[in-house]
């Protein structure tokens, strides 16, 4: 009964084509949206969700989720920048600090989610209510300055291509080989399918789940740190609302949230979806308050195209 | 002599035990009640409990009707954006005048069940998950809400009607918590006693079980979906008797804070557990734990972490009371 | 004599250590009058209409902002040569009033106004349009000293903040216990009125600030931790709350509890609900937050675009509008959520 296009935009590829289409769009009707400056522009901005969003997509293959990334990645901007003062020397330390610091609270998720066994959304999201303690503890307006690498890191090129898409790029792939080639990523996709079963073929599922809380706390240090650089300061609240952005980003893309499945380049597509729709709403000067709405339909349908088929019968 | 004596002893702890796991999180507002009273004798003075339960009351009423959602494995994270819908159009349609109430009101609840129709609806005849399309819903009732107000809360409330909702009874029960108690009430003992909401339980704990068995799943799933919008919608109409509207966000972020109160009250994301006397009791706790750090007199920050270790230990309290049964 | 000396002495220290400390307190006052005050060469920027003026708002979601928008789009019908008025919002993001700002850029505007979510996290982008011969002026909050921001035309949070603290303290007879009700946590508000208050209790020994709290400009937020500290605090003699959407959740508590009589409320601004409050009780009055700060702001973008030297910050004064007076400007067949402005009654938002 369905037209050969509504099947193909449902199926696996279904956010890949709505990226194309959504892309082909925008190249047709508005014209300031093809400019080499445009789509760096579009590259840079979407970069640091994109790379939050992988990492999200890893702990809900574990069947697991982590709403305290969007504070996470708040913190990492504001002790960075303070820790950097504009100081070029300073470069490794902050991202040492960044990757530490994302990395530590991510174990710290793990284990408080293994030591409590309450809900992993309950957990991470007293989490996030903590974290955002601390980043008021620590400051209440913007502080410190970043280096000129990470400037650099956040806004420049390399021949022609933001460095910024080399970064996601890189994190793409060393999660994919991460999920697809190693011992680990099996274990991760075992757990998020059953893990009662895991734990009955010999999987220590206590320490897969604490590698993917540590996995995504990694990547809200790196997407910090380019939010860092693209803010050039550390602004408090920085952070307020990465999460959902990441989770409803990692939906699209065709990952369960049940677990067990997922896929790695559907999260960065939908990412690019939102990002693309975004400048075009903005190109195309539509109303503020219209955008809100019609990006909430694009949501809304592009969940309804991009469902899945069947459920898989337990 | 004393055998018998230890036995009966032991007797009357399992019973405590057992009594204490299967209402465990009543055992943690009484805990923390009791720690409460202890830190500032405010707890104590029957003026301000009512004004808790008062507080409690929109983010409560939504949170009665997303216990419902989730009880069939569903979820409802549309409820912020209803209540600052709701809020904001009930508001305009008053104008200022009394005669205007009727029909306010009558519309108000009537865009929320409609709203939660429509997420119903998509959710029943579709594979998607709840949470992703009602957040998407969220977003598209939020950008509606700034189309038709422009940006500003520009209702006029009517004269006489939040002097009613706060009126205090006696002195000391204003109308509106009152209100509150009666809902939740009414909410519990349908929760007990109608057949929709076995059917809720039945569906949540084995949806292919349920509609191989002939139950009507489809048009349940829209119904409690519905219902859902409704008291949100009614949360809305709380909020604005409670505090008066001054922003089209008034209930931005409040969907987190009735989704803590579910699932802190031991209604799971999987479904087929749980009960509204949980969430209520969950909403009392949160609220509680706010107010505690800000009575004691602990800085913004500190009141953060604090709220979130509550949220964190006051769970795995939780669970923990759960295992000993 | 000894005595004498000592007097004439001290005397002498005390007045100098109390002029030390205002020259201290005034210092980076003085400093920002001074960048202020100096003119800004615009040459750079002289071009011919027609015009595509750029909002890049950093929120919309509060009545003042609508309303100064609204000032905004007014002052553009003034101008034949402005053809359009594109308005971004980056919802309280700055990320996304980055990236708002570089779509304004692609799309070819020929002036940027702007409210930050925060002001050095947009500098980079600002700094963009300036490369890009774009001038960018910061409209509202506060002054910004940045070579990437072209000219402030600003209400002065600090001063404001000063103002409010003075009457409250003069109303209060100069001494009793307060408690301060701000906006959101880390924003420049937030920051300068308390910096601004902190400071003249410098100069009230007697009066004592019990707490300092975030309302986050929420009604319903404000009332309930009022309710939580008129539960703490036996004696509560006055509120600081300069913002009078605040204002009335924290007076409701009040009301309720019973102690609206022992308490004095400070001025609020010229919003309409705490305006119909401050005409039925009689007290508090306004400081303005004028929202016609969106008309001076696009009044002085026209002049940077026809090459004309300004001044690089531009305030626009708040006033100060006693109990009585305030209650004229209410406007009792308006909502709460609406404010006191000479808007022509075509251009108030529908």
């Amino acid at each position: 009964m369905r037209s050969p296009f509504t099947s193909l935009l449902s199926s696996k590829y279904g956010i890949i084509v709505l990226l194309g289409l959504t892309v082909l769009f925008a190249f047709i009707f508005v014209p300031e949206f093809g400019t080499v400056n445009n789509l760096t522009n579009i590259a840079i901005q979407s970069a640091p969700l994109a790379i939050l969003a992988i990492g999200q997509t890893v702990v809900i293959i574990a069947g697991l989720i982590d709403l305290s990334v969007g504070m996470l990645l708040g913190l990492i901007v504001v002790i960075i920048a303070d820790l950097m003062q504009g100081e070029s020397s300073m470069t490794v330390v902050a991202i040492l600090a960044a990757l530490g610091l994302g990395g530590g609270v991510g174990m710290i998720n793990g284990l408080l989610n293994n030591l409590l066994r309450i809900h992993p959304l309950i957990l991470t999201f007293g989490m996030l209510s903590i974290l955002q303690g601390l980043i008021f503890v620590y400051t209440d307006r913007s502080v410190g300055q970043v280096s000129s690498e990470f400037s650099w890191m956040a806004n420049g090129t390399v021949i022609g291509v933001p460095f910024a898409i080399i970064l996601l790029m890189f994190v793409a792939l060393l999660t994919s080989f991460l999920l697809y080639k190693t011992r680990l990523g099996a274990h991760i996709f075992a757990v998020g399918g059953g893990e009662e079963q895991a734990r009955r073929a010999g999987i220590m599922t206590g320490r897969v789940k604490i590698w993917a809380f540590i996995i995504s706390g990694v990547s809200a240090g790196v997407a910090g740190m380019l939010v860092a650089g693209r803010l050039g300061t550390g602004y408090p609240n920085a952070g307020v609302g990465y999460e959902l952005d990441a989770i409803v980003a990692v939906v699209l893309g065709g990952t369960s949230l049940a677990g067990g499945r997922g896929s790695i380049l559907g999260t960065i597509a939908a990412v690019f979806v939102l990002g693309v729709a975004s400048n075009i709403l903005n190109l195309m000067e539509i109303s503020s308050f219209v955008q809100i709405f019609v990006k909430g339909l694009i949501v809304v349908i592009a969940i309804l195209l991009n469902q899945p088929k069947r459920i898989i019968a337990s | 002599m004393s055998d018998r004596m230890g036995a009966e002893i032991d007797g009357v702890q399992t019973k405590i035990w057992r009594w204490a796991s299967s209402n465990a999180i009543w055992v943690v507002l009484a805990l923390l009640f009791a720690i409460a009273a202890l830190l500032s004798d405010a707890f104590l003075r029957p003026v301000y409990i009512f004004n808790v339960v008062r507080q409690a009351a929109p983010v409560g009423i939504a949170a009665i009707g997303v216990t419902l959602v989730m009880i069939l494995g569903g979820v409802d994270l549309s409820v912020g954006a209803v209540i600052s819908l709701t809020a904001v159009l009930t508001a305009v349609l008053m104008d200022g005048q009394v005669a205007n109430i009727p029909l306010a009101v009558t519309v108000a609840l009537a865009a929320g069940a409609c709203i939660g129709g429509i997420n119903g609806t998509l959710i029943a005849y579709n594979r998607i998950s709840p949470f992703i399309l009602t957040l998407g819903m969220a977003v598209v009732v939020t950008g509606m809400t700034q189309i038709y107000s422009g940006g500003t809360a520009r209702g006029i409330v009517s004269p006489g009607f939040r002097e009613f909702f706060n009126y205090r009874i006696g002195g000391i029960v204003p109308v509106l918590a009152l209100t509150f108690l009666g809902l939740a009430l009414l909410g519990v003992r349908l929760q007990q006693t109608t057949k929709f909401c076995r059917n809720l339980y039945l569906i949540g704990s084995n949806p292919q079980a349920a509609e191989l068995s002939g139950l009507p799943v489809k048009r349940i799933t829209i119904f409690a979906y519905a219902l859902s919008g409704l008291m949100g919608a009614m949360a809305g109409i709380a909020l604005l008797a409670r505090s008066g509207v001054s922003s089209t966000f008034a209930g931005r972020g409040l969907e987190f804070d009735v989704l803590a109160a579910v699932i802190l009250g031991g209604t799971t994301f999987q479904g087929g557990r749980g009960g509204i006397g949980g969430t209520i009791a969950a909403v009392f706790v949160l609220l509680i734990a706010f107010n505690l750090v800000n009575i004691v007199g602990l800085d913004y920050n500190a009141q953060l972490i604090v709220k979130g270790a509550i949220i964190i230990i006051a769970s795995s309290a939780y669970i923990y009371f759960k295992k000993v049964r | 004599m000894r005595k004498l000396i000592t007097f004439v002495g001290s005397t002498l220290v005390a007045i100098g250590l109390l002029s030390g400390m205002t020259v201290a307190a005034d210092d980076a006052r003085v400093m920002q009058e001074k960048q202020a005050a100096e003119m800004v060469d615009t040459t750079a920027y002289k071009k011919d209409g027609p015009y595509k003026i750029g909002v890049a708002a950093g929120y919309m979601g509060n009545s003042w902002v609508v309303f100064t928008l609204q000032h905004i789009r007014y002052e553009a019908s003034l101008h034949d040569e402005i053809t359009e008025v594109l308005v971004t919002d980056a919802a309280f993001n700055p990320t996304k009033q980055v990236a708002d700002i570089e779509d304004l850029i692609s799309k070819g505007v020929d002036l940027i106004l702007y409210w930050p979510v925060d002001d050095k996290a947009i500098e980079g982008a600002l700094q963009k349009a300036k490369e890009k011969g774009i001038p960018t002026i910061n409209t509202g909050g506060g002054f910004v000293d940045s070579p990437s921001v072209t000219a402030s035309v600003f209400i002065d949070q600090w001063n404001l903040g000063e103002m409010v603290a003075r009457r409250l303290f003069q109303d209060m007879g100069g001494k009793g216990k307060i408690f301060a009700m701000l906006p959101i946590a880390g924003t420049t508000a937030a920051v300068d009125q308390l910096a601004a208050l902190k400071e003249v209790m410098k100069e009230y020994p007697d009066i004592e600030l019990l707490t300092a709290e975030y309302g986050d400009w929420n009604r319903a937020k404000a009332k309930q931790i009022t309710e939580n500290l008129l539960q703490k605090y036996p004696e509560i003699d006055g509120v600081f709350s300069p913002a009078g959407q605040m204002s009335i959740g924290v007076a409701e508590a009040f009301d309720e509890a019973g102690r609206l009589g022992e308490v004095v409320m400070s001025p609020g601004d010229e919003y309409n609900g705490w305006l119909k409050w401050v005409r039925a009780n009689n007290q508090g009055g306004a400081v303005t937050f004028p929202t016609r700060v969106g008309q001076e702001s696009l009044r002085l973008g026209m002049r940077i675009l026809r090459g004309e030297s300004v001044r690089k910050g531009m305030k626009v004064p708040s006033e100060y509008i006693s109990p009585g007076a305030a209650g004229v400007y209410a406007e009792m067949d308006r909502p709460d959520d609406w404010w006191a402005s000479e808007l022509p009654e075509e251009w108030k938002p529908q």
